[in-house]
């Protein structure tokens, strides 16, 4: 009697442990499945795909963790990110093609004028939300509008173009090029050796890691080790008890916000390393909503108070991973959005199952 | 007695406050009847509802689900994915042979059947397993965009019947001098005879449903209980009203009036687009805080949704004849969404049920 009881106990742990990190498992499950269902899809290169294709859709999901966790919402990132691509790319045009500057000064420039910039829509979002108590999804989605509306002014409708090759170099390049037998270099393939022998090296470690991975450890630890983070976790928690606590919760709230569009001006950075253009976010994108369903998925409550910047990386993994292992395995892949669809949905549902858990 | 002189003294102020979005749109067509050559016309009225009809019917059901605290992002989608059911089945009505007329009506009626069914399943996720409206409604926006690329990559919907354009673009009254008024059909004139269209179909059918879904809210039980269960969901369920039926209600008329805007969508351009309502997000969101609503519920009427709506609206068409490129809109209306609330927080004394 005493042995069954205690047998339960423990057949109950390990249902609580995967029932509490079920995205993870959901994540092993689909590596394993498709391992076998899809052709290449267990390589390194196609991993290194994986993680560099949704280096945009992490960030979008760290700025959001912060907002929700504070039971917030931000619906402009996505938009904010176009236009810090695009405000970039249009900097870096015009001082690059004026001949007087260099290359990496205009990029230079670029990018420190979009990410200053980037801090504006949050700015006046926070001071909205915080001082004028206008909801969450109102200022944001005001906002939304606005920065689309901008960029699409400040491109005029189209992608900026004619930016430096260095651009997509630094970032579609990778940290380490390695040849099997032959040596080995740095960020470029060895000196005197053309691209056309690009396909004997082995390339490890895409800067665009590199660079995600400095990031997401400032946020993580921003999050997790100070008392920053601390205090985000107690307005999610309870707005009232924070205020008592003695928490400047106003003027903490408006600086989620603008950390929040910063991140999204970061992603829009990115962007133009990866694509080597300025582009706008396209209307039918929805990087807001998708990374909302990453950080839902993470195991993070839209109600506040939980959530993490690692479980919205596991979110936002798990549907790229969906995706990619779809669309190796031949499937259509406009059933993504169906599958991020189910996907939400089973989170609630377990979240609603095992209330106690988190 | 203080707090008396201060309320007559604020009373014009408050008024002016409470009615801001009438006095905005006003301002709006002053200024675009200034500004805008050719502006102030039958003509572009008329195409100002011609366009609006879908801000209107998305911002409609977009009204219910905000009235009970709820949201539902699926309108825009749903909308896109009703385009491409009665585009598909209406084609496929006519390939065996029925008339114009039948295949349209049935396609038509079997779509907006159809069309119920995201909003069931969003009603059950949000009732029956309490998932946030938010998470449930971006869920079915997912799977009905998913469903609708699908359906539209197998074969697009072509060769409507020509009854289809007749009636997404003809008018309601026709009017003519000499011949005088005649219905639902252009007159046989000659070239240089001017003939003056008012009303276009779609617009009347949108505005018969419109009227129909503001007598549901405003003079039904039904109505009454939606206002209830946004104001105080504790005491609607003590006083007795089935929560949860409700809710699954309020988000199927929700996803049937996105299925009509889909439909007259159809009839308008006669064909189906997956992403038909995809940037109608802001727009419908936007017209019903305009009007009034809050996120939190229990607030918000349907007239003051289409008002909302007609600001959008007048914006959108003002802007395209003064040559502004539209990019300009979205700033616009992302400016008055927020200003709708912090109105609304100057004045706070509105009721809306009045």
């Amino acid at each position: 009697m005493n042995s069954s009881l205690a047998l339960s106990i423990e057949r109950s742990k390990t249902l609580r442990v995967v029932a509490k990190n079920w995205a993870f498992f959901f994540l092993l499950f689909f590596l394993i499945l498709f391992s076998i269902t899809g052709r290449g899809f267990l390589s390194v290169m196609n991993f290194q795909n994986i993680v560099h294709l949704s280096v945009i859709a992490i960030l979008m999901a760290s700025a959001e963790t912060f907002v929700i966790i504070t039971s917030g919402i931000d619906l402009s990132i996505g938009f904010v990110m176009g236009l810090s691509s695009v405000t970039a790319g249009k900097i870096i045009q015009i001082l690059y093609n004026s001949g007087n500057h260099s290359a990496g000064f205009s990029i230079f420039i670029g990018i420190s004028i979009a990410l200053v910039l980037s801090l504006i829509p949050g700015i006046i979002s926070g001071i909205m939300i915080a001082k004028y108590k206008v909801p969450p999804f109102i200022a944001t989605l005001g906002m939304w509008g606005i920065t689309n509306g901008i960029a699409l002014k400040i491109s005029n409708g189209f992608p900026v173009a004619e930016l430096p090759d260095s651009l997509t170099k630094i970032g579609n390049g990778y940290t380490l090029y390695y040849k099997p037998g032959g040596g080995f270099s740095f960020f470029g393939l060895p000196e005197g050796v053309g691209n056309e022998h690009i396909r004997d090296y082995i390339r490890l470690i895409p800067n665009s890691f590199l660079f995600l991975a400095i990031v997401l450890f400032i946020l993580y630890f921003l999050l997790k080790k100070t008392k920053f983070g601390q205090h985000t976790y107690a307005i999610g928690g309870n707005e009232d008890a924070a205020i008592r606590s003695g928490i400047n919760v106003k003027k903490h709230l408006i600086i989620i916000y603008t950390l929040s569009s910063f991140i999204a001006g970061i992603a829009g950075i990115f962007n133009i390393f990866q694509t080597g253009i300025g582009n706008f976010t396209p209307f039918g994108a929805m990087y807001e909503l998708f990374a909302v369903a990453a950080v839902v998925i993470g195991g993070a409550s839209l109600m506040g108070g939980k959530g993490g910047i690692l479980a919205s990386v596991v979110g936002v993994l798990l549907i790229a991973v969906l995706e990619n292992g779809l669309l190796i395995s031949g499937v259509e892949p406009f059933y993504r959005f169906i599958a991020v669809g189910l996907l939400l949905i089973l989170a609630i549902v377990i979240d609603e199952l095992f209330p106690d858990l988190f | 007695m203080q707090n008396l002189n201060n309320h007559t003294r604020t009373g014009l102020l408050l008024k002016i406050g409470r009615q801001w979005a009438l006095l905005f749109l006003f301002i709006e067509l002053i200024f675009f009847s200034f500004m805008a050559r050719g502006f102030l016309s039958l003509n572009v009225f008329q195409i100002i509802f011609f366009f609006g009809t879908a801000v209107f019917l998305l911002g409609t059901a977009e009204l219910f689900a905000i009235i009970t605290g709820g949201i539902d992002l699926s309108v825009g989608y749903v909308m896109g994915l009703a385009t491409i059911v009665s585009a598909k089945l209406i084609v496929a009505f006519t390939k065996t042979g029925m008339g114009p007329g039948l295949s349209i009506t049935l396609g038509i009626l079997l779509t907006l059947v159809i069309g119920l069914l995201p909003g069931y399943v969003n009603g059950m996720l949000i009732s029956k397993l309490n998932v946030p409206p938010f998470i449930a409604t971006f869920s079915m926006l997912g799977i009905s965009h998913g469903v609708s690329e699908l359906l539209i990559a197998e074969k697009a919907a072509k060769n409507l019947p020509q009854l289809a354009n007749t009636i997404g673009n003809g008018y309601f009254l026709y009017y003519s001098k000499g011949i005088g008024f005649s219905f639902f059909s252009r007159p046989e004139v000659a070239r240089r005879v001017k003939v003056v269209e008012i009303l276009p179909n779609v617009v009347v059918i949108a505005f018969i449903l419109i009227a129909v879904f503001a007598f549901i809210l405003n003079r039904t039980k039904f109505g009454q209980h939606t206002y209830a269960i946004g104001g105080n969901r504790d005491a609607a369920i003590r006083s007795g009203i089935n929560l949860n039926r409700h809710i699954i209600k309020v988000y199927m008329l929700a996803s049937f009036l996105a299925t009509i805007a889909g439909v007259l969508y159809t009839l308008k351009y006669v064909t189906g687009k997956a992403d038909a309502g995809a940037s109608s997000l802001l727009d419908s969101i936007a017209a019903v805080v305009i009007g009034g609503a809050s996120l939190y519920g229990g607030k918000g009427t349907v007239w003051r949704t289409i008002l909302g709506g007609l600001i959008i609206a007048v914006l959108e068409t003002g802007l395209r004849i003064m040559g502004i490129p539209t990019f300009d809109k979205y700033i616009i209306v992302g400016i008055i969404l927020i200003t709708a609330v912090l109105v609304d927080q100057f004045f706070p004394e509105r009721t809306y049920k009045e």
